[in-house]
């Protein structure tokens, strides 16, 4: 889904005083945040850290100042330019920093994820497919033993057993990758 | 604090949010403390029935509000964070070169002799003074007018809300106080006056705007 038009419609949600909706708005606000704040403090994570909080509750104290009837993510993008450019300036520190299109907010989040994916898959690789996919409905998709087992055409016991060795089987191949 | 109790925090007792706008009240708080201002400082004409049933008075009155009304809009769109500004800056400009063109007009059909008395009029030393003292009075409620907003320009937020001073404190001055009467005046010496309080606007807003 357009991850544009979700976090618009949980913003819009949010303006009309919806708690749940703006708490998995600020969730996910976090984990855009987080990445690009990161990205441009080179690696000072505590700061990165400080910086996301300052954000969300400028995000929460401003949020008035969001016009429906513009884009989320622009707005959004704005916010986070000025704290990080507040936070150059507070430290007495003159960066440049450049005016991006505001899609970079969303696209750094879906750039990590999209690693951490295909790491997640690539070590999943050594797995036979069966047990590959009990696997992904029992630790990725959420998914009880019970329900992960009749997905798979097999007995609880047998499905419980395959996970266990799967996860042995894993945590060996990546400590000896770690070697 | 950890980030995800902070969620937590701010997502609790969460209030609808009505859009965040300038604050109506405190520029008409700026606009008596204009008129008070040119009534204790400077003094009101006297005539003033005759003069503010003048139509010179009114374009007067008419330049400077529109100065006030576009620096007003451009504020408005400043404080919101993505929001693009060129509309606005294009409608200031608007009103600044329309008075210029009027002005250079007016200068060029006036006979060569009278054209630096009418340019100078008698206070051109004053005027701009004159308007920043003014606008001293009108500052600290305009600025207070934009606080619910989020200026991502501190300094480009300080100007629009300088200039939009200027204009107020400009209009209660041209309409109760100053007695010159020609375009080339008022375009070229409540410009600058108004300018003036637009940069002093924004070596404020680097300070005062941030958020």
């Amino acid at each position: 889904m357009d991850r544009e038009a979700e976090l618009k419609r949980l913003m819009l949600r949010g303006l009309d005083g919806d708690p749940g909706a703006w708490r998995m708005l600020l969730t996910q606000l976090r984990g855009a945040l987080t990445p690009y704040f990161r990205r441009r403090l080179s690696g000072l994570e505590a700061d990165a850290e400080d910086l996301v909080q300052d954000c969300l509750i400028a995000i929460h104290a401003k949020r008035a100042t969001y016009d429906r009837s513009m884009a989320f993510t622009a707005w959004a993008y704005a916010i986070a330019r000025y704290k990080l450019i507040d936070h150059f300036r507070r430290q007495g520190r003159r960066v440049d920093v450049p005016l991006e299109d505001a899609a970079v907010l969303t696209a750094e989040h879906s750039v990590e994820d999209g690693v951490v994916r295909r790491d997640l898959s690539k070590v999943l690789s050594i797995l036979p497919m069966r047990q590959r996919r009990l696997i992904e409905d029992v630790r990725i998709g959420g998914f009880s033993l019970a329900e992960a087992a009749a997905r798979n055409g097999c007995t609880e016991g047998a499905a419980k057993v395959s996970v266990h060795r799967s996860m042995k089987a894993l945590s060996a191949s990546v400590i000896s990758h770690e070697d | 604090m950890k980030t995800d109790d902070l969620i937590d925090a701010l997502a609790a007792g969460l209030q609808p949010a009505r859009p965040a706008r300038l604050n109506a009240l405190l520029l008409a708080c700026a606009a008596a403390a204009s008129v008070a201002a040119v009534a204790i400082l400077l003094g009101v004409r006297p005539a003033l029935a005759e003069v503010l049933s003048s139509p010179t008075t009114w374009m007067k009155g008419l330049y400077t509000a529109g100065l006030a009304g576009a620096a007003l809009w451009l504020s408005a769109r400043a404080g919101r964070p993505g929001v693009d500004t060129r509309a606005p800056l294009a409608a200031l400009a608007a009103v600044v070169g329309l008075a210029v063109f009027w002005g250079a007009l007016e200068l060029l059909m006036t006979p060569g002799s009278e054209r630096l008395v009418d340019w100078l009029g008698r206070t051109w030393t004053v005027c701009g003074r004159n308007i920043l003292l003014v606008s001293a009075a009108a500052a600290v409620p305009t600025f207070l007018s934009a606080r619910r907003l989020a200026p991502t320009r501190p300094a480009f937020s300080g100007f629009a809300l300088g200039v939009a001073t200027g204009g107020i404190a400009a209009t209660a001055y041209g309409v109760l106080h100053c007695p010159e009467s020609t375009i080339a005046f008022v375009a070229t010496w409540y410009t600058a006056g108004i300018a003036a309080a637009g940069l002093i606007g924004a070596a404020a807003g680097r300070v005062a705007l941030r958020w």
